[in-house]
């Protein structure tokens, strides 16, 4: 739930997806749900030239299950408060 | 005992070491190093200041058997990444020196 | 919710698991991801020739073997001469 909220705060950011085929996508994250599913806008491929399957693609839907890392930008992730947030969050889970 | 500063389980190994560098082992031959602001119970992670070192094993073709591979290391920073949970081996905290 | 409802009806390209490719009409979907394609082909990528396009026809596509689901910019994907692109074929998806 907690890294789900995240990814709602950094939407029309942009994002660099790398996927399990090593495949690494950049583009404006548009949503997220509960599966970390994701969808990009205005994507562009990383390394164009060895991968030119998705030329014509201009928007995406990425299952979750198949992404290894998403690169965020850093200036929109408030460390202090991912912290804090995580400590309530695993407290939370103890008490259940 | 305080119970937000023992460890009872494993994952307050991995709370005690928020805002800390950590070790990270992933599948497929990765390792990360970064600082840890974010888990959850799939583990998957948030970390800032990354290095990512992929090792790349090479497997000399017709080589005697217990010929030791050639082993390629490529390594890279990010800046702020998420890793999702199923490709996560191990966490480990700080080394305290 | 990243919902697939903006891409029914819209000429759409999906990455299989094993690496496949494969565009089509999306025609319908539902919770699971799985997908439904209309007039579909599958391309097949390789370095030594260019794209062989297969009729698929009509479709059903395992939500669990998706990868990744395209919106196709028909203008560009029609002005792209597919028998002059010569590409490694996409990894499948390893953990």
């Amino acid at each position: 739930m907690l890294i789900f909220s995240v990814f709602k705060t950094l939407t029309d950011q942009q994002v660099t997806v790398e996927l399990k085929n090593d495949l690494s996508i950049t583009g404006v994250l548009k949503s997220v749900d509960q599966f970390l599913n994701i969808r990009l806008d205005s994507i562009k491929v990383l390394d164009e030239a060895r991968h030119p399957h998705m030329m014509a693609v201009k928007n995406c839907f990425i299952r979750g299950s198949v992404v290894r890392y998403v690169q965020l930008p850093s200036e929109h992730v408030d460390t202090q408060l991912l912290e804090d947030a995580t400590r309530r969050e695993s407290l939370a889970a103890v008490k259940r | 005992m305080d119970p937000s500063s023992s460890i009872q389980e494993p994952f307050d190994l991995i709370r005690l070491s928020l805002s800390e560098r950590v070790f990270v082992k992933l599948r497929g031959d990765r390792e990360l190093t970064g600082i840890l602001h974010a888990y959850d119970g799939h583990m998957n992670l948030i970390m800032s200041d990354v290095e990512e070192t992929i090792m790349i094993v090479d497997v000399v073709d017709g080589a005697p058997a217990g010929q030791p591979a050639t082993v390629n290391v490529a390594k890279r920073k990010m800046d702020m990444l998420f890793v999702r949970g199923d490709g996560v081996i191990l966490v480990s905290p700080p080394s305290r020196t | 919710m990243s919902s697939l409802q903006g891409y029914v009806d819209r000429r759409v390209l999906l990455i299989l698991q094993d690496g496949r490719v494969i565009v089509g009409v999306m025609v319908g979907f539902d919770q699971r991801s799985n997908v439904v394609l209309s007039d579909s082909k599958e391309r097949i990528y390789s370095i030594d020739a260019g794209v062989e396009e297969i009729p698929l026809g009509l479709y059903l596509v395992k939500g669990d073997m998706i990868v990744l689901i395209g919106e196709l910019d028909d203008a560009v994907d029609t002005a792209v001469d597919l028998g002059t692109i010569h590409a490694e074929p996409i990894p499948p998806i390893r953990y």
